[in-house]
């Protein structure tokens, strides 16, 4: 929500054309107002004036410590040789970073990560863009019934449960699907889209695509709907083609919002689907399948191995904070705010 | 109680009694007639070291053996098949006389293979009223079953009931038996399962099946001698005029002649478990040994192993198999065979009749018949016997001791035998809502279809194996006479009847050839993969495995 204040906030008062002036411009009107506790109020005086809020906050923290921080202890069975069926965490040997050791010494670890990598960057590239095109191309349509109906439309795809999709996407580019079969009516065989190792990658990006793009179109156009209108018209007024104006007023517009999807993003590049995945595990092989999340179900769920399951979930987590702090650190060189700033 | 050395069942159990060390100080202990258990605290390590029953020790725990009576059968077994009823008896006798339950609610996970149940159905409220008890059903697909015992048995929501086919006991899945299920011996073992008379008619070896590391832990629902089979749509080979194959050659040329990938029609499914049948490739654990040599050697290890899979794999690379099973889509296999894109796809046989059943209203022309198994090349094939039980149910081990002894009850009327009221309403349902008498068998109504037909209390525990379906007289002499002519090829494994519970930290091992055979089959990875798999299998505790079961071997001899 910030950053739609942001740049509600921003734009009218600085309707420059360069974007990044403006942006050092704006940073200080939005940034939040965590002042330093004004001098003579103590911390109990400041705790009583505030308890109200503070007390509003109790069933969150509370859900949160339940829900977010208790399970985390037991990511003590990543240290023991962990007897999930029998002697259970007080009873499991300790047994240091023996699984850890596994782990890193397992070329399908290795071979994980790679998959994991491989499939977020193609969908970092490919999908992410696509949302903002959509929004863009949506906000030029004037008429809103067309809007509301090609919305919708592209909405829909995610309420189905990946169940679903890859169902449709089975019955439409498997080899007995639609395609396969109307190719076959007419001399060519072997089409499969669903079970090539080598075109996996694109596969689910592309059923993330049909499933999420116009859900993601939201946010976006959320932003784009704060943009004051007067800035186009004076751009128009100025000269400005449609082009001119894209560029310089509705991008500029967005860009904090992209910044930060992007971040959270790259944070989350480790979780590459795991339903979608799993569900079609058999159709590829692992050898080109399998990501970190179903590797640790595998592993975990499946052959009862729950210690190195969690020796492997431990290493995603820290890797992907790892991954947050230097996305947000480079948002913050390009002149962004990022996730969240220091000051 | 007979066995005075079973623990009062509803001791809770403190981490102390969890930490039993079974394995080779057991089976040594036992083969001596020593005690059951030796509690071990020596070593640092609590997981479980494995574990086997067998000897003295085992015949304490096994009920005793009371054979029904009730109805005898029109087509008896032959070397061990199952015998076969084709009309019912009039009047349907009476088996269990008291309502069995106490008014209390049970929660069951059972597999189902087809269609879910509604819940709340007039099927389940009819079994609930008769057994005077609430039996809370939540059937989950089959085909996935495995994945989903895993995490509930991980879990602590564990239902009162839980069932658990044999063939999903893979990695740890035995160690969460011995410790989440009740030890049902002090409630059946010797002469205490007189007083649940269905349960005493079980045969001794499906009871012994249900025995882990030592203790009876579960109910066996006793099966066949041979559990699969590749079926093929008669109706349909007779319409193309193509023969039937009797070689693994011929099976190729058969697939390319019934072939229409044009019209959607593949000749077959994924027929990976019987294609291993043809090879005499062993089944799984713990009956993947054979000894050649005087060495245990692997089913991984055989030649046979991997001329199975450059087969599978044949079938793969010249297109005769359905492209959505290659994309493992497992659960619809049926749909395929029913729908004609298949016209050969394997099934338990077990689903045998209810497919029979099903289809007798939508596709009169359908014809469903189990193929004769050979040899790849042409010869007698070795076909290796199931064990005598493949599917169990466990009982929470937190229960009460009242309420294992309520559904003990239940369960006695669930395996009530053919020709019962009990029978009739588990298999049937009621008369008039899930089916009518037709020329004295009963046929399904299509509700009747949808609730009763699926197997549900079945599952809870099922009277010895018998063809009983007299709503489908053909389907009966089909069924048996196919098992009666497959089963003098039947050899027993080399530790048939033992139920071995293998070490926590070679229990996993094998997993991942179950990747690697479908990698293999579907063309992403070469047969000669296999080799590394194998050298990685060795170095990671293979050799180890070897060694325990030479152990057990070695003290106890073979089962076969």
């Amino acid at each position: 929500m910030r950053t739609r204040v942001r740049v509600a906030a921003g734009l009218p008062r600085h309707p420059g054309t360069d974007g990044t002036a403006r942006q050092e411009h704006a940073a200080p009107a939005a940034a939040p107002t965590p002042k330093p506790p004004a001098p003579g109020i103590t911390r109990r005086q400041r705790f009583r004036r505030d308890r109200t809020l503070l007390l509003m906050t109790v069933p969150a923290v509370v859900l949160l410590l339940i829900f977010n921080y208790v399970p985390l202890l037991g990511n003590v069975v990543a240290f023991q040789e962990y007897d999930v069926y029998g002697a259970g965490i007080t009873g499991s040997p300790f047994v240091g970073f023996e699984n850890f050791q596994r782990l890193f010494e397992d070329y399908r670890f290795w071979e994980v990560i790679g998959n994991t990598l491989s499939i977020t960057f193609t969908q970092l590239i490919l999908f992410f863009p696509i949302p903002i095109a959509l929004a863009l191309l949506l906000n030029s349509v004037f008429n809103d019934r067309v809007r509301a109906w090609v919305q919708g439309i592209v909405y829909l795809p995610h309420f189905f449960s990946w169940v679903l999709v890859i169902t449709v996407f089975q019955q439409m580019f498997g080899g007995a699907g639609l395609i396969a079969q109307h190719l076959r009516q007419h001399g060519v065989d072997g089409f499969d889209l669903m079970t090539n190792p080598g075109l996996f990658k694109f596969l689910v990006t592309w059923q993330a695509v049909w499933k999420d793009a116009g859900w993601g179109v939201i946010v976006f156009l959320a932003a784009l709907s704060a943009v004051n209108p007067d800035l186009y018209e004076a751009a128009a007024v100025d000269g400005a083609n449609r082009w001119r104006r894209m560029w310089h007023i509705t991008l500029p517009a967005l860009r904090p919002v992209i910044a930060l999807l992007l971040v959270l993003r790259v944070g989350d590049s480790l979780n590459a689907g795991f339903e979608q995945i799993l569900l079609q595990r058999d159709a590829v092989g692992p050898g080109a399948s399998e990501i970190l999340d179903t590797y640790v179900w595998w592993t975990g769920i499946k052959t009862g191995d729950f210690g190195y399951a969690a020796a492997a979930g431990i290493f995603k987590g820290v890797f992907s904070v790892l991954l947050v702090l230097l996305a947000n650190r480079a948002a913050h060189l390009l002149g962004e705010q990022g996730v969240y700033s220091k000051k | 109680m007979p066995n005075s050395q079973a623990p009062a069942p509803a001791e809770p159990a403190t981490p102390s009694r969890r930490t039993f060390l079974t394995g080779a100080i057991a089976v040594a202990a036992i083969t001596a007639g020593g005690p059951l258990f030796t509690a071990c605290s020596s070593s640092k390590s609590t997981s479980n070291k494995g574990s086997v029953a067998t000897g003295d020790a085992l015949k304490k725990v096994l009920p005793a053996y009371v054979p029904s009576t009730l109805v005898a059968p029109d087509v008896p077994g032959v070397n061990g098949s199952s015998p076969g009823f084709t009309k019912l008896p009039d009047p349907l006798v009476v088996s269990v006389k008291a309502k069995p339950g106490k008014g209390s609610t049970f929660k069951a996970m059972t597999p189902i293979w087809g269609t879910v149940p509604k819940k709340d159905n007039a099927y389940y409220k009819a079994v609930d009223e008769a057994l005077g008890a609430t039996v809370e059903f939540d059937p989950l697909d089959g085909t996935t079953y495995q994945e989903k015992i895993g995490a509930v048995l991980a879990s602590s929501g564990i239902p009162d009931l839980v069932t658990i086919p044999g063939w999903n006991m893979q990695g740890q899945i035995r160690n969460a038996i011995e410790n989440r299920f009740a030890d049902l011996g002090p409630y059946l073992s010797g002469d205490a399962v007189k007083k649940y008379p269905n349960l005493a008619a079980i045969p001794t070896g499906a009871w012994q099946m249900a025995v882990f590391g030592g203790k009876l832990r579960g109910l066996p629902n006793s099966g066949g001698v041979l559990g699969n089979a590749i079926f093929y749509r008669k109706d349909l080979v007779d319409a193309a005029g193509v023969a039937l194959p009797k070689t693994a050659d011929e099976i190729v040329s058969f697939g390319k002649s019934v072939t229409d990938a044009k019209n959607k029609r593949w000749a077959f499914d994924d027929l990976w478990t019987c294609i291993q049948k043809l090879y005499g490739v062993l089944p799984d654990a713990p009956h993947y040994w054979q000894l050649k040599d005087g060495k245990l050697v692997h089913k991984i290890e055989t030649q046979e192993y991997r001329e199975a899979l450059a087969f599978a794999r044949k079938l793969h690379d010249q297109k005769l198999v359905h492209p959505d099973a290659d994309a493992g889509k497992d659960g619809d296999a049926k749909i395929r065979f029913t729908s004609g894109q298949t016209v050969m796809y394997q099934d338990g046989t077990g689903g045998w009749y209810g497919m029979v059943s099903e289809q007798s209203k939508q596709n009169p022309k359908f014809d469903m018949q189990a193929l004769d198994y050979f040899a790849a090349d042409g010869g007698t094939p070795l076909l290796w016997q199931d064990d005598q039980a493949g599917i169990f149910s466990f009982l929470n081990k937190n229960l009460p001791k009242e309420k294992i002894e309520e559904l003990l009850a239940i369960a006695d009327y669930a395996a009530a035998p053919f020709g019962s009221k009990e029978f009739q309403l588990v298999n049937y349902g009621v008369e008039g809502t899930h089916y009518h008498l037709k020329d004295g068998a009963p046929a399904f109504t299509d509700q009747g279809v949808q609730e009763a037909q699926p197997a549900t209390l079945y599952f809870l525990a099922a009277p010895p194996p018998s063809i009983a379906h007299p709503d489908q007289p053909q389907m009966v002499k089909d069924y048996a006479g196919w098992m009666a002519r497959q089963a003098p090829h039947l050899k027993k494994p080399m530790f048939y009847g033992m139920q071995v519970v293998e070490p926590t930290r070679y229990a996993s091992l094998y997993t991942g050839f179950d990747d690697l055979q479908k990698d293999i089959r579907r063309g992403r990875k070469p047969v000669s993969a296999v080799e590394d798999a194998v050298s990685t299998w060795k170095k990671s505790g293979g050799e180890q495995l070897r060694a325990f079961y030479q152990d057990i071997l070695d003290k106890n001899g073979s089962g076969a």
